[in-house]
């Protein structure tokens, strides 16, 4: 376990995660593996029910109670420390979260107890995690909401429903950094507000990434906050991170046919609407997935192979993957086409 | 609302100055809420008033009747006496009677009691009144105490064994009514199995004791109590274990539980301050509307145990038809239902901010 190199915060090695219901089992996670990097941005995306959200609450262990986790390690390191989260006693996981690895969820709305003021909800989160001294609870918290531009003194004495959706999601960006976490995961992180609240949250976390130096993975399907906000961008299909890769390369020379699809299915300032495209077809039934490649059946490259093989992520070049069997084609395809 | 502040103070006449008082009497919550409590109790009392006097038999006529039969004096003296012993303008028509019983309404008088001549209805209301508030008060805290901290659990490990024999008993529980539930109590235990003398434990403390703070005293009452208040337990502990279970149930799904555990805080933080506290919310409002009817819900349990309570009382009123107890006790149960309901209005923004009514608008 020790041979992390010293840069890596976290990695996820070959997760496999099930969901037992009544109709069977729902293979919701296959085979993931990643690394991020200190003071990474990483951003999965992919379409609902693609399985990002249950990648990022094995995270922290936070899956529901009908999920199993079949295989893999998520390894966090920190001061050449490193630990398995899935091997982590309740102890130990009660202290891990939020010290180590933040989520912030997605819907900041209700993420508040609407009892309680928000200094006690800060109070409570550093009390459970052995600071003791108010002051200094108090000084880290109005430091950190005037970073994510509130009026810290009024926030931190408001209950939560006096604040708007976008001061609480700027309040719960805060509070997520309260223990200073390594890794702080976002989902979602700006769905549900206006574009100009979208865009102080986007300034917000760029600003406080630069102050306070923690890696974040977020999750979302817009395509331009990932662009505007991740170093890496790993595309999520039926489970399986199917392409990864530095920002610029995910959106400029994409190799997968679906994270292509993605690219193309939002409308941009340069083309005219009548060349925006839609996948064709709905994402796989994850209890009786396709065979090979789950993307074949809605794939224009699908050949033969693909429904009889299931690519692996294969390095094209330093740090690039993608798992298809026709990069190639997708490549000469896309020459053509521009 | 206040559009009329806008005006002139110039051009302000009496009526607007009136308007002005009066809005801003409106305009408060507090005042607001408790101007129509009383209008409603009001209302209450004055159809109260009217139904008695619809009511077939007159305890008039009746003591009229036996004092001419007895003693074969004139109708007109008879009904003299009738009428002074009961101290009211026999002249009087049903309209005038009204206003004169408002009257003494407005200055707390509840009038004396028909049937015992004498004896102020305050009185006999002070006697019985604070045992059923004792017994019963004591069985709906009990049971509202172990109905949040069973109906937890219930929501916890819903679907598991635990919880199916909870429900089970709590739908028994709810759906037995509470006479039902002491007639059982004196039948079984006390009858058949013989666990407690039932005659023993008539009235509200042995016979020959001093009421007052002394431990033979509080014992023997406590002796009393304890089965008409383990009664209104287990009938009302149901209601509260089902409200509890909904409530948490409901809470569990809340996002902020969600937060709350990947903040890493302490299980008993998360329990207590975060599901415990958002579930008890809507059952205080249920507790202290129910204070109101901790009067009227013991009537018929305590004729079956003989405790002597406001519902002993307002049972032996109906009987003998003392309208004047009656009217008293009815006006103490409306407002008790009524002034509980306030309460419950003004007290639920001290226990949930988002309801805390600011002065203004």
């Amino acid at each position: 376990m020790s041979a992390l190199s010293p840069e890596i915060v976290l990695r996820v090695d070959d997760l496999s995660i099930v969901y037992r219901t009544e109709r069977g089992d729902v293979r919701a996670t296959n085979h993931v593996s990643f690394e991020l990097k200190r003071g990474e941005a990483m951003a999965l995306i992919g379409e609902s029910g693609s399985g990002k959200t249950t990648i990022s609450l094995a995270l922290i262990r936070k899956l529901p109670k009908n999920a199993v986790v079949t295989s893999g390690q998520i390894l966090y390191q920190r001061e050449n420390r490193v630990q398995d989260v899935l091997g982590l006693s309740r102890r130990q996981l009660r202290s891990f979260r939020w010290n180590d690895c933040a989520m912030v969820f997605q819907g900041a709305q209700n993420a508040f107890n609407p009892v309680l003021k928000i200094r006690k909800q800060f109070e409570d989160t550093a009390r459970a995690h052995g600071w003791t001294d108010k002051g200094a609870i108090r000084k880290r918290a109005l430091s950190l909401l005037e970073l994510v531009r509130l009026d810290p003194e009024r926030v931190y004495d408001s209950f939560p429903h006096e604040l708007s959706g976008g001061m609480k999601q700027r309040t719960l960006l805060a509070l997520g950094v309260l223990l200073n976490p390594q890794v702080v995961i976002l989902d979602e992180p700006t769905t549900a507000l206006d574009i100009l609240t979208q865009r102080a949250i986007i300034d917000v976390l760029n600003d406080m990434q630069r102050q306070l130096l923690f890696s974040i993975i977020f999750i979302s399907h817009d395509l331009s906050l990932a662009a505007e906000m991740a170093d890496t961008v790993a595309t999520v299909y039926a489970g399986e991170i199917v392409e990864i890769g530095g920002v610029d390369e995910i959106f400029y020379r994409s190799l997968h046919p679906y994270t292509y699809g993605l690219l193309t299915s939002v409308p941009t300032l340069e083309h005219a609407q009548d060349v925006l495209q839609s996948i064709p077809g709905s994402p796989p039934n994850l209890i009786a997935p396709p065979s090979g490649c789950k993307f074949h059946p809605r794939c224009s490259f699908a050949s033969d192979q693909c429904q009889l093989e299931s690519p692996l992520l294969q390095l094209d070049d330093e740090t690039h993957l993608a798992a298809c069997w026709h990069k190639d084609r997708l490549l000469a395809s896309r020459k053509e086409g521009v | 609302m206040a559009h009329h502040q806008q005006q002139s103070r110039a051009h302000l006449t009496l009526s607007d100055r009136l308007y002005d008082i009066a809005s801003n009497v409106y305009n408060n919550y507090t005042a607001r809420v408790f101007l129509i409590a009383i209008i409603t109790i009001w209302a209450v009392m004055t159809f109260t008033f009217a139904l008695v006097r619809l009511m077939p038999g007159n305890p008039l006529d009746v003591l009229i009747e036996q004092i001419l039969t007895a003693e074969g004096v004139s109708y007109q003296e008879a009904y003299d006496r009738v009428a002074a012993s009961f101290n009211i303008d026999s002249d009087a028509t049903t309209l005038d009677q009204y206003f004169q019983w408002l009257g003494d309404l407005l200055r707390l008088d509840l009038g004396t009691s028909i049937t015992s001549p004498g004896t102020k209805v305050i009185d006999e209301i002070a006697r019985f009144l604070p045992w059923t508030v004792f017994a019963v008060g004591t069985g709906l805290l009990i049971s509202f105490v172990l109905g949040i901290f069973a109906g937890m659990p219930m929501a916890y490990y819903r679907g598991s064994k635990l919880d199916h024999i909870l429900s089970f008993f709590s739908s028994f529980s709810t759906g037995v009514p509470n006479y039902i539930w002491g007639l059982l109590i004196i039948i079984v235990p006390g009858i058949a199995w013989r666990w407690f003398d039932i005659g023993a434990l008539r009235g509200t403390y042995d016979a020959g004791l001093t009421p007052g703070l002394n431990a033979e005293f509080i014992l023997s009452a406590l002796e009393h109590a304890a089965l008409p208040v383990f009664t209104y337990v287990i009938a009302i502990l149901g209601t509260w274990m089902l409200s509890m279970k909904s409530s948490t149930t409901g809470v569990l799904n809340e996002d902020y539980v969600n937060v709350a555990e990947a903040r890493g805080l302490k299980e008993r933080t998360v329990i207590s301050s975060y599901v415990g506290r958002n579930a008890a919310l809507p059952l205080f409002t249920q507790l202290t509307i129910s204070i109101g009817f901790v009067l009227s819900s013991g009537v018929v349990v305590e004729e079956i145990f003989v405790y002597w309570g406001i519902g002993h009382h307002l049972f032996q009123s109906i009987t003998v038809r003392d309208y004047t107890s009656l009217q008293g006790v009815v006006l103490l149960l409306t407002a008790a239902i009524v002034f509980s309901n306030l309460f419950a209005d003004l007290t639920y923004g001290l226990l949930d901010p988002r309801v805390r009514v600011s002065g203004e608008k």
